[in-house]
């Protein structure tokens, strides 16, 4: 027991403009369970796919099992004895337990078949982990956490030894949290290595041996859970380096021009209210999957909204689409540029001019030419697009010139809010620094900015005032000048004690 | 520097040209081999009897490219095409006067076009399903139009001289030379390329086919736009229904039968691609000229019509695979970057 079953050293690995790791340091040994902590982007999912094979290194090592490996693809980690389960669970719906549990390996009796030998196995392995679910039931008439019990069992039943569970908890309730965890801890009294990923830090002291901490890209500290605390873990998941300059403006703050009440969409957007001035920048934090996305699409009408009020310059407005927000002056450049914001296929021209055709075109419906230009040249210009002209596919761009099309489409009109959701994802510092001088143009012209985004210096220095968003519900608003990296986190990770709630 | 980009500007100003081109020229070549193999074909007579069988396949090329464009599909052109001949032909075989005939029978194609438009639309209907069904029932109107019978000559119903006006509007008489028919689909022709190109709908159109999120994020009423283009082809296919009509003075239930393929066939030879976004309508008119000549020189030159088939079948799915082709070409090397 105890013995070191994964050593990953020195581990880089490169995507075109970030080092997502820089010499990482990685151990798991058998019968712990092994929290892997840090901020969005600090390069835990990263690793725990080359670990996994899905990602090939640059260069380091990995043994597991005191076996040095090469370049591993998904098989080879599997053959392995490496499972990992995904947040977004990898399930065939339609198919049975037993059927999803041997997908691909089917057992086979001549040409046949033989479904009743799957089904013993299946039973044998989910009562062993004292399991109730029947294996001929359909997977997709079972809830989350039972799926989620399935594709455990279906590692277990290729011999998994090496367990990664990234996010396993976040859609689960308290008592399936409890069912999880007394599966996890019989996994680790078998000697089973388990990789525990999740931001709710109150819910590693049921279940956590060691931690290991990561922060942008590189391997800060690893050590006992029983040593350390809570303070000390967050200190050290973020201390991230400040490395750019934000260009900060500063600015009258204004009268109110836009606020929420009560909105509310879903779980992921739980009574939400806040208010933007004129002259600010509000910043939305949180980590990923805190709802901030979901309040930018309900704000904007892409997704039903089951209440909520939202008034524009003193006026209540009714948004039932994204038509409705724009008539009332509300803009949002969407997170996922190529699935939400841009039509590729065509013409930087034609996608700038896409939400702007009322503006273009004369009473029916025919394009001016001359206008569109006019706007498209002046789009060009104003964003410092770089492209041979406007008729080149927006697809064609580098990631910084496409998100300026997306922002370029909204300031053509004169909108009151405008919403950028996570801007600077993915592009390099120069086309950063635009987007960010953008956003104070905009707020110096009174213009109402939110501003969502999960890289904590980013909101800190071009954010006035930031909301902190975690599970759905605002749980802080700090000032930007007088907040700490520390505090916005605490605020992040303010979840629901699930436990809390059960006992009462 | 600035007669540079403007240059370039012009040059690459209309998108999909390319295809497009590559389809006239299959066209001309075409024409130019059946010239050599029988010099008859390229007589004047010929030429001007290929346009005007050209029009039916150019307007169901029209229709079915701008379903394309959006990424869906019309299975019901064909069916819809039947409806609109033997509604108006019944009407019109029992003395109701063609102005009342047509305008009925146009209100129930484009029936047919919202029904489409609302199930792919608002429903979000695979749209081969939708317009399946839609196909099934607009053939079981016109099936039921003349209780399941082929229509009495239309001269029968509205008198010799008006029944000879109306074939001669829609399908015999000549305009500058050339037969009305072709010039009726050239117009519609020419006003839904302008609809595509010029216009606020038309932009609509190609933004929805290209990525129909980013569509509705950027304010475009999906459902409406949907339905336009499903009214587009329903109209287009009223109108071929007009000209088989006119071409046969009567209604035929079993009118334009896989009408829908054809219309596709058209709008893929010109380059238009089947998962929308991109493409130029001027392609289906080279589609449909492509067509239709082969139809025509295979047909003179007396080709067996199983190598006809084959010929047609094999040019097009050969259109399919070199867009496939030269798709994946580009998917496939940004992957290996």
């Amino acid at each position: 027991m105890n013995e070191t079953i994964v050593s990953m050293q020195g581990i880089c690995k490169s995507f075109p403009g970030v080092k997502a790791l820089d010499n990482v340091h990685f151990e798991l040994r058998s019968g712990e369970v092994m929290a892997l902590l840090g901020e969005n982007g600090a390069g835990k999912s990263t690793l725990m796919k080359i670990l996994s094979g899905v990602y090939t290194r640059d260069s380091g090592t990995v043994e597991i099992f005191g076996q040095q490996c090469g370049d591993l693809n998904t098989k080879q980690a599997q053959a392995l004895g490496v499972a990992i389960i995904h947040q977004e669970l990898n399930m065939c719906p339609h198919l049975t337990v037993a059927e999803n549990m041997f997908l691909g390996r089917e057992k086979k009796k001549g040409f046949m078949i033989d479904m009743k030998a799957m089904e013993t196995e299946a039973a044998q392995i989910l009562s062993d982990l004292k399991i109730d679910i029947s294996p001929s039931e359909m997977v997709g008439n079972l809830p989350v956490s039972k799926q989620q019990m399935v594709e455990i069992a279906k590692a277990l039943s290729i011999n998994a030894k090496v367990l990664i569970m990234d996010e396993p908890t976040s859609a689960l309730t308290a008592k399936e949290i409890d069912e999880l965890f007394r599966i996890i801890k019989r996994l680790r009294a078998d000697g089973c290595g388990i990789v525990y990923i999740s931001h709710r830090l109150e819910e590693l002291q049921h279940i956590v041996d060691r931690v290991t901490i990561m922060r942008d890209g590189q391997y800060i500290t690893s050590m006992n859970f029983q040593d350390a605390t809570m303070d000390e873990i967050i200190t050290h998941m973020v201390g991230r380096e400040i490395k750019e300059k934000f260009p900060r403006v500063e600015c009258q703050k204004g009268e109110k021009i836009f606020e929420v009440k009560n909105l509310n969409a879903g779980r992921m957007v739980r009574d939400i209210n806040f208010e933007v001035y004129a002259g600010e920048i509000v910043g939305f934090a949180g980590l990923m999957g805190a709802g901030r996305t979901e309040t930018t699409r309900a704000i904007f009408g892409v997704d039903p909204k089951s209440s909520g009020e939202l008034i524009v310059d003193g006026k209540t407005v009714t948004v039932n689409n994204p038509m409705d927000a724009i008539r009332a002056g509300i803009v949002l450049a969407p997170e996922d540029r190529k699935k939400d914001g841009l039509c590729t296929k065509l013409p930087i021209r034609e996608n700038i001019a896409l939400p702007n055709l009322d503006l273009l075109c004369n009473p029916i419906g025919v394009v001016s030419k001359k206008k569109e230009d006019a706007m498209c040249d002046k789009a060009v210009k104003d964003l410092h697009i770089k492209t041979p002209n406007v008729e080149v596919d927006a697809g064609s761009l580098s990631g910084g010139n496409q998100q300026k099309v997306v922002v370029g489409k909204w300031l053509a009109r004169d909108s009151r809010v405008v919403i950028f959701d996570e801007p600077t994802r993915g592009i390099d510092v120069a086309a950063k620094v635009e987007i960010y001088n953008l956003m104070n143009q905009l707020k110096q012209q009174g213009i109402a900015v939110m501003f969502v985004s999960s890289e904590m210096p980013e909101v800190m220095g071009i954010a006035d005032r930031i909301i902190v968003m975690c599970d759905g519900r605002i749980t802080g608003e700090v000032m930007a000048r007088e907040t700490t990296q520390a505090e916005i986190l605490t605020l992040a990770t303010r979840f629901e004690n699930k436990f809390a709630e059960d006992a009462v | 520097m600035s007669t540079l980009t403007e240059n370039k500007k012009k040059k690459t100003a209309i998108r999909g040209l390319g295809a497009a081109m590559i389809g006239f020229a299959g066209w001309a070549v075409l024409l130019v081999v059946f010239g050599m193999i029988d010099p008859n074909i390229l007589k004047w007579t010929n030429i001007l009897n290929l346009l005007r069988s050209m029009a039916k396949y150019l307007l169901v090329g029209v229709g079915q490219s701008v379903i394309l464009i959006t990424g869906n599909i019309d299975l019901s052109i064909g069916s819809v095409v039947a409806m609109s001949a033997m509604i108006s032909a019944t009407m019109m075989s029992k003395g109701i006067s063609i102005i009342v005939a047509v305008l009925v029978s146009l209100v129930c194609c484009l029936v047919v076009g919202v029904i489409n438009g609302v199930l792919v639309g608002k429903f979000k209907l695979p749209p081969f399903i939708a317009t399946l069904g839609t196909m099934f029932c607009a053939r079981g109107v016109a099936y039921m139009a003349n209780n399941n019978r082929n229509t009495d000559a239309i001269a029968s119903g509205i008198g010799k001289e008006a029944g000879e006006s109306f074939q001669n509007f829609f399908y015999y008489g000549k305009t500058l030379g050339v037969y009305n028919a072709f010039w009726i689909a050239f117009v519609i022709f020419l006003v839904v390329f302008f609809i595509m190109s010029k216009t606020r709908t038309g932009r609509h159109i190609y933004a929805i086919g290209s990525n129909v999120e980013a569509a509705k994020l950027s304010g475009v009423n999906v459902f409406a736009t949907t339905t336009k283009t499903y009214l587009i082809s329903a109209f287009c296919s009223f109108v071929v229904g007009l000209i088989l009509c006119a071409q046969a003075s009567m209604g035929n239930m079993e009118a334009g039968v896989s009408y829908e393929m054809y219309g596709v066939a058209a709008g893929v030879i010109g380059g238009i691609s089947p998962l929308g976004g991109t493409g130029l309508l001027l392609g289906a008119f080279a589609g449909a000229g492509v067509w239709q000549t082969l139809e025509n020189g295979l047909g003179i030159i007396g080709a067996p019509v199983g190598i006809q088939r084959i010929v047609i079948g094999v040019i097009v799915t050969g259109a399919v695979l070199i867009d496939v082709v030269v798709r994946q070409g580009v998917i496939g090397k940004k992957a290996k970057k």
